[in-house]
């Protein structure tokens, strides 16, 4: 499978990676690799296979509905961020 | 050329569990401050991990129920990704794959059905608020459980979008499910529309309008889809699928400029949320606690109440609920009083949270029908049930106190009559009646009333004088 720069560009995009022109460049080349290594599954017929969904093998795992304290409060949480207003987070504008 | 119009609803309601759908922090955030409502969980500060409300799959399940929808028994979370400043995770964890309630129909009161595809949980994102060159982040609605309630393009008309959004509402607050206040957003509902000619098997290019939480807009907004999007085919035109906001200023939709590009959002099974298996006895046993719903009343009460009362009291759960409890064959006295006095009253929302007892208004409408009320006096003893200190107190303790209880008593009544026709001032009204001048027994029955202080009743009066006067 071919991967080409706008692939790449498309990919940083949605993860939210910043890239210079090299790494564009060099990461297509990568991730051609890596995808040719995996593809190597391709091979085994999984048709009759159900996907994986977990490895634990549990199910129902739920809590009762109470509240409970909490291990940070509202200031521990907001000093995490680099501004605030009126104890709201500022962010760049979005829309 | 006719156009058909086809529509299709996806519809988020907010639960009102008390924590939220994957930490044990508030979820009530009403009238708190921003970023109060906030876990580590929904920070998704590193290593901290999810764990799953029970209660929000009893409610899913009443949910499901009350929009006669298939139980699936094994369902389970996956990721959908995205970076938006409300959504802290970078995605959101909702069911893609494998959704909790499955296909069912709601049908609306014209008769009309429309079928659910599915609905499944998911969390909400937190709220942004836009100011000139930054916007502001709370994160106190992260990870509200949501149930997302997909329906099949089975609508054709504006008015049937609007009376299946507010059935929805209706159906979810008989369930219990939600607090369902439009207003702060409990309700949103996301719109599909396209038109085709009439008799083509294939439908139109699709609009989107997101985020409306009113039946109004959502009617309006169809509407005027529908219009728009007429318009353009019949001009030859073509119409550009896109997603776009309503404004209700202008009555119009416009698009949201943002890049139109295909959505790519590397769904993936939820590692830290094992699946959910539910047993048959399980769900049996969480369906049976689904009350009577909208449907279930229109049966019950339909050959009772007037059917356009009947609609605007099926808007508050809390009243059919309290004329389920009232004596048969006082519902319909109650609910004319409910539906003509209660809601007409200014504080009636606040009125819903504290009804009077069943007792109370079977004996008021006994009361009423006994004719020892005037129908002026049902409704001011109505009104003064619903005074909280007036709870538990005998409705004719009640009418006693307001001195409203009509004569009745054939004997007292006649000691009335005669001091009154005992009077001078009387005199030519007796002698007018007799002579045969039939409307000057209204004037006599007035003195009777006024002699009693207004709490005869009237029409006893009139039969007595009649008697005397023959």
């Amino acid at each position: 499978m071919k991967v080409d720069e706008s692939t790449v560009k498309h990919l940083a995009d949605l993860s939210d990676f910043r890239l210079n022109d090299d790494e564009v460049k060099r990461l297509g080349g990568d991730l051609e690799n890596i995808i040719k290594y995996i593809s190597q599954l391709d091979e085994l017929d999984t048709s009759d296979v159900e996907p994986t969904y977990q490895v634990f093998e549990m199910e129902n795992v739920w809590r009762g509905d109470e509240i409970l304290p909490q291990d940070a409060n509202r200031e521990d949480l907001l000093n995490l961020t680099v501004e605030t207003i009126d104890n709201q987070i500022k962010v760049p504008k979005v829309l | 050329m006719k156009y058909i119009p086809t529509i299709g609803i996806e519809c988020h309601v907010q639960l009102c569990t008390k924590t939220k759908l994957f930490s044990e922090v508030d979820n009530d955030a009403r009238g708190k401050e921003p970023n109060s409502c906030v876990s580590p969980v929904d920070y998704a500060l590193p290593g901290m991990l999810p764990r799953l409300n029970g209660e929000a799959i009893r409610l899913a399940i009443l949910a499901g129920r009350a929009m006669n929808c298939k139980i699936n028994e094994n369902s389970r979370f996956d990721r959908k990704h995205y970076f938006y400043p409300d959504s802290p995770k970078g995605y959101q964890i909702t069911q893609y794959y494998a959704p909790i309630i499955g296909e069912g129909y709601v049908e609306l009161p014209s008769g009309v059905k429309v079928k659910i595809e599915h609905a499944h949980l998911e969390g909400d994102a937190g709220k942004l608020t836009h100011f000139g060159s930054y916007s502001l982040v709370d994160l106190n609605r992260v990870d509200t459980p949501l149930i997302e309630i997909v329906s099949m393009p089975d609508i054709h008309s504006a008015k049937d979008a609007h009376d299946y959004c507010k059935e929805l509402w209706r159906l979810m607050r008989y369930a219990g499910v939600t607090y369902g206040d439009l207003y702060n957003g409990n309700m949103r509902f996301d719109v599909n529309t396209s038109v085709a000619p009439e008799g083509s098997k294939k439908l139109g290019t699709r609009t989107e309008v997101k985020n409306l939480n009113s039946f109004r807009s959502v009617e309006r907004a169809v509407e005027y889809e529908i219009a728009r999007q007429t318009k353009l085919l019949e001009a030859g035109e073509k119409v550009v699928q896109e997603t776009l906001g309503w404004s209700d200023a202008t009555g119009k939709t416009t698009g949201q400029r943002s890049k139109e590009e295909a959505k790519d959002y590397r769904y993936m099974p939820e590692p830290d949320l094992p699946p959910i298996h539910l047993t048959t006895e399980f769900i049996k046993e969480e369906s049976a606690k689904l009350p009577l719903m909208p449907a279930d009343y229109r049966t019950k009460f339909g050959s009772v109440i007037a059917g356009d009362t009947l609609e605007v009291l099926l808007d508050y759960p809390e009243l059919m609920q309290k004329l389920g409890e009232i004596d048969e064959k006082y519902v319909k006295n109650a609910s004319n009083l409910f539906a003509s006095v209660l809601l007409a009253e200014e504080k009636s929302a606040e009125y819903l949270n504290d009804l009077p007892s069943a007792k109370q208004l079977n004996d008021l409408a006994e009361m009423n029908e006994k004719k020892e009320l005037s129908s002026t006096a049902t409704k001011e003893v109505f009104l003064r049930l619903f005074d909280p200190q007036m709870r538990g107190k005998d409705t004719r303790a009640i009418a006693k106190e307001l001195g409203v209880i009509q004569e009745n008593d054939l004997g007292a009544l006649e000691v009335i009559v005669d001091a009154v026709l005992a009077k001078p001032e009387t005199k030519k009204a007796q002698d007018d009646f007799r002579a045969g001048e039939e409307k000057v027994i209204g004037f006599l029955v007035g003195q009777v009333m006024k002699e009693s202080h207004g709490k005869a009743n009237p029409s006893a009066v009139q039969e007595i004088l009649r008697k005397k006067l023959a």
